[in-house]
């Protein structure tokens, strides 16, 4: 019988450790380490969104760039076209875009397609969200949108002035812890439970009374706005909302990251994102060296520990115990 | 008695192959009704029609008095009818409880709607003890925390019926539900899915192809031949329909 509340105490404990090192980032690095520290932290849940489709849905999206995309978009039109709005709403309507896109695009595929034909089709809807914006005037075409303010929030006691970057960088931290807890709370409900019995054996949830369809849709559509949610918390940090992030390029980084930190492991996208945000660091002088160590170490990963650094973590532990259990309930995800 | 599943004029093809033709089929309430017939018949094909897993070119399926023919099995599971496959169908990277949970959840937002889907982590304790209820019944005892694709043949299908029995159903097929046991395990099916017909009150569907099995179960027999039912009644009345001997039990 599985313990949930254990399984509760340590991934609060996990996620405490890495909040912390987030936490003392502006205390001992400079300003661009900071910089990069808020955007990986911002990638760890962009991540972790993809992965509730892959591990958690099976379902295999290549087109994450729209709603990252979507969302800062969003999040830059709300603040330079309707500065009266406030901060928060701003957030809302990105994740809210997010999950527009979600809804109309998953209704489509998920009903016309699966597996790779699935995959291959959210790749086209999100090109399609690219062109849009690189043909919209209202959107900066090229150019996207720039100039995007930090915020001050008014949260009626008291103003929470986030115009400085490493505020904005503990805001940050904040809105991305609250939404993995959230993305981890719903994958351990009852509602998570089900969409992984879903992709174990699609046939028997139906058999259960349960509608498959609705089900993936709205995993999609959670999916979707968390992803949104990251971009509209980005835009303001990196001020400028620009073409490249609905590009297809994005819709590889969770993937990437996923592959890296383990797709059976709820926190493998985090392990993966940290682990290409300081590789992206230790190589930033070099001009493609960073591609080429991230490329050699996905083929070394997906060649010799296909389970990602955490299923390999996992694996060694469960020797050393000399348990001779393959699989278990939570690593039979790791099936890139 | 009256009946609670009743086909009129059921009709299914695949491509140019008309494998189920003007069949009409009863089921009263409360009885354990048998269909058999050779390799090829139309019985599985007729099970996935009634349970909705195909939709029929013609006819119509009431449940109940309620007309189900163009619902989804899904839509007709939450009506009350359950099903067991002929390979057991279950979840097999998780363990046999968190199986058992989820169809017990299931059920709950079936019935009780979405609000019993987000809010919390842990099955709630009523779900627990139900679980554990069910373990206890279909003897799964040694088996709960084991991933379920491991477990044995026998203990898939048993797990599989504990989860049907999870949903509360008023009728429940079972396609095949001794196929691929041994002898002892075959006796000891037949045993548990008369206990749990009984205790629950449940009006039994079955194919099988295992004549012990048949007529240990069987309150009511149809044999399926090309498609056609050629025969439907009490067990030894069937038993002793000169065609039925003919076309099968005389192949045995």
């Amino acid at each position: 019988m599985i313990d949930y509340r254990a399984r509760f105490r340590s991934n609060l404990l996990i996620a405490s450790c890495g909040l912390a090192v987030f936490a003392v980032v502006p205390l001992v690095a400079n300003s661009g380490l900071m910089f990069l520290a808020g955007l990986v932290a911002i990638n760890v849940v962009f991540g972790l969104s993809w992965n509730l489709l892959f591990s958690g849905a099976g379902l295999l999206s290549f087109g994450h760039a729209m709603f990252f995309g979507g969302g800062a978009y969003a999040m830059a039109v709300v603040s330079l076209r309707l500065p009266e709005l406030p901060f928060l709403v701003g957030l809302a309507v990105g994740a809210g875009c997010g999950a527009l896109i979600a809804l109309i695009f998953g209704f489509i595929a998920l009903r016309r397609a699966s597996g790779v034909y699935f995959a291959v089709l959210t790749l086209a809807f999100s090109e399609l969200v690219h062109i849009l914006i690189t043909k919209t005037t209202f959107l900066g075409r090229n150019d996207g949108l720039v100039g995007v303010p930090r915020p001050e929030i008014d949260l009626g006691l008291f103003r929470l002035d986030l115009t400085s970057a490493t505020a904005y960088y503990y805001f940050i931290i904040v809105a991305m812890a609250a939404a993995a807890f959230a993305l981890w709370c719903f994958q351990n409900s009852p509602a998570g439970r089900l969409i992984q019995a879903i992709k174990q054996d699609s046939v028997r949830t139906a058999f259960l009374g349960t509608s498959v369809f609705a089900w993936q849709l709205t995993a999609f559509v959670l999916s979707g706005a968390i992803a949104a949610f990251c971009g509209a918390v980005m835009v303001p940090f990196t001020q400028i909302a620009s073409p490249e992030i609905a590009y297809w390029t994005v819709s590889t980084q969770p993937i990437l990251f996923t592959l890296l930190g383990g797709a059976g492991n709820f926190w493998g996208p985090a392990v993966g994102a940290i682990l290409f945000g300081a590789i992206d660091y230790g190589t930033r002088a070099m001009h493609g060296l960073s591609e080429i160590t991230v490329g050699t170490l996905l083929l070394v990963v997906v060649l010799v520990i296909p389970g990602g650094l955490l299923g390999f973590v996992r694996h060694r532990r469960k020797k050393t115990r000399g348990t001779a259990k393959a699989s278990t309930a939570e690593d039979t995800g790791a099936r890139p | 008695m009256t009946s609670i599943l009743e086909a009129r004029g059921i009709q299914k093809s695949y491509g140019a192959v008309r494998v189920l033709e003007n069949v009409d089929f009863d089921l009263q309430d409360g009885e354990a009704h048998v269909v058999i017939g050779p390799n090829g018949a139309g019985k599985t094909t007729l099970f996935r029609c009634l349970s909705g897993e195909t939709r029929v070119n013609g006819g119509q399926i009431k449940f109940a008095g309620q007309d189900v023919t163009a619902l989804t099995g899904a839509q007709r599971v939450k009506l009350g009818i359950g099903r067991t496959f002929q390979v057991a169908r279950i979840f097999p990277d998780m363990s046999a409880f968190e199986n058992l949970i989820i169809a017990i959840e299931t059920r709950e937002r079936n019935d009780k709607g979405l609000r019993f889907t987000f809010g919390y982590i842990a099955p709630r304790q009523q779900v627990v003890d139900e679980a554990e209820r069910l373990v206890v019944e279909l003897g799964l005892e040694g088996a709960v925390d084991d991933v379920a694709g491991t477990l044995s043949h026998g203990d898939k299908k048993r797990l599989e019926l504990a989860m049907s029995l999870a949903l509360s159903p008023r009728l429940l097929m079972l396609d095949e539900p001794t196929a691929g046991m041994s002898p002892s395990d075959r006796a000891e099916a037949v045993r548990l899915i008369a206990q749990v017909r009984k205790g629950y009150g449940l009006s039994l569907l079955l194919t099988e192809h295992d004549m012990e099995v048949v007529f240990g179960l069987a309150t009511r027999l149809t044999v399926l031949h090309h498609g056609e039912i050629i025969a439907s009644g009490e067990p030894a009345e069937v038993r002793s329909d000169s065609r039925v001997r003919e076309v099968y039990l005389g192949q045995h």
